[in-house]
């Protein structure tokens, strides 16, 4: 398949991934749409990879999943303590910094 | 030919295509319309499986299986774990605010313009055949520890800080705070009895000992 069509299904997997993050409110649910949103930077990446025959793509791929492996860790985390803390998920609940 | 069915595409090549975009797609959505987030990691699971099967078509094996590893193995066993641990029913799944609703209709108009942009500006033909060892893991590993040394050394100490920053972050502070309620009883009670018997001991000699 040419690489448009690749690019595209990248965008709208990335448009997906940012519908979640601005309409829902469970902030779990934010983070997996989060995770949407890289994955469709990953797609976009590796289809140009093969358009132009590189494989440097691949490396930044790479580095992309490892970097979102880290940020799972670290945002679930804090999802887990803000709930001991609080017993919410909502992020509309949570505006300790807003005051 | 016809916008479904590129020029030079065999028709093995378009179906996947369409079967794995549509499965992707799909599940993306379905990912962040859940009301249960059981059932929305499930479908980012799906989605995670997809991309791998397209990473496969695009000849990045090496990526194909670090997306099921990594992806679809262990951030969705930590999603699962904080959903176990959280395990919260929504009340309010959507929440339409103006300026969110335009947010996400600015997108939609920034996809359609994408999508005639690079229907303009890319070459619709499909790419040439890669060599064989194109994204294998002797490829991608001879790139990434010559010319992407430090970058891959960065990432790696960035994994590292997010492993102590999660452990520190998610540690439960219940025994610190009722060590501290302790030693609040503590100081209170030898203040109590250094007024009462102001002569007296600080600790009460252990019994049994002569």
């Amino acid at each position: 398949m040419p690489t448009i069509y690749y690019l595209i299904l990248s965008f709208a997997l990335f448009l997906i991934g940012t519908t979640g993050v601005l309409l829902r409110r469970n902030a779990l649910i934010v983070l997996m749409a989060i995770e949407l949103q890289l994955n469709g930077g990953n797609l976009a990446l590796i289809a140009f990879s093969r358009q132009l025959g590189d494989l440097k793509g691949h490396v930044f791929a790479f580095l992309i999943i490892a970097l979102a492996a880290a940020e799972a860790a670290v945002g679930l985390a804090i999802l887990v303590g803000l709930f001991r803390g609080r017993q919410t998920v909502n992020l509309d609940e949570i505006t300790l910094m807003k005051r | 030919m016809s916008v479904l069915f590129p020029d030079g595409a065999s028709a093995g090549d378009v179906v996947v295509f369409w079967i794995l975009a549509a499965m992707v797609a799909f599940f993306a959505v379905f990912t962040i319309t859940r009301k249960n987030p059981v059932t929305a990691v499930m479908s980012l699971v799906a989605t995670f499986f997809g991309l791998a099967a397209m990473y496969a078509t695009l000849s990045a094996h090496f990526l194909a299986v670090l997306q099921v590893l990594v992806y679809a193995g262990a951030i969705t066993v930590l999603f699962i774990f904080v959903v176990m641990i959280l395990n919260r029913e929504e009340v309010t799944p959507l929440s339409f605010r103006p300026l969110r609703v335009l947010g996400v209709l600015a997108g939609v108009y920034l996809f359609v313009k994408f999508v005639d942009v690079v229907a303009v500006g890319m070459p619709t033909v499909v790419p040439a055949t890669p060599s064989d060892t194109f994204g294998t893991v002797a490829a991608v590993g001879d790139l990434l520890f010559r010319d992407f040394l430090y970058p891959f050394e960065a990432i790696s100490i960035l994994l590292l800080v997010a492993i102590v920053g999660g452990v520190v972050i998610s540690r439960s502070h219940q025994k610190e705070v009722a060590a501290n309620l302790a030693a609040d009883y503590r100081k209170q009670v030898h203040e109590l009895a250094s007024h009462d018997y102001p002569g007296a001991a600080e600790e009460p000699a252990p019994e049994g000992h002569h």
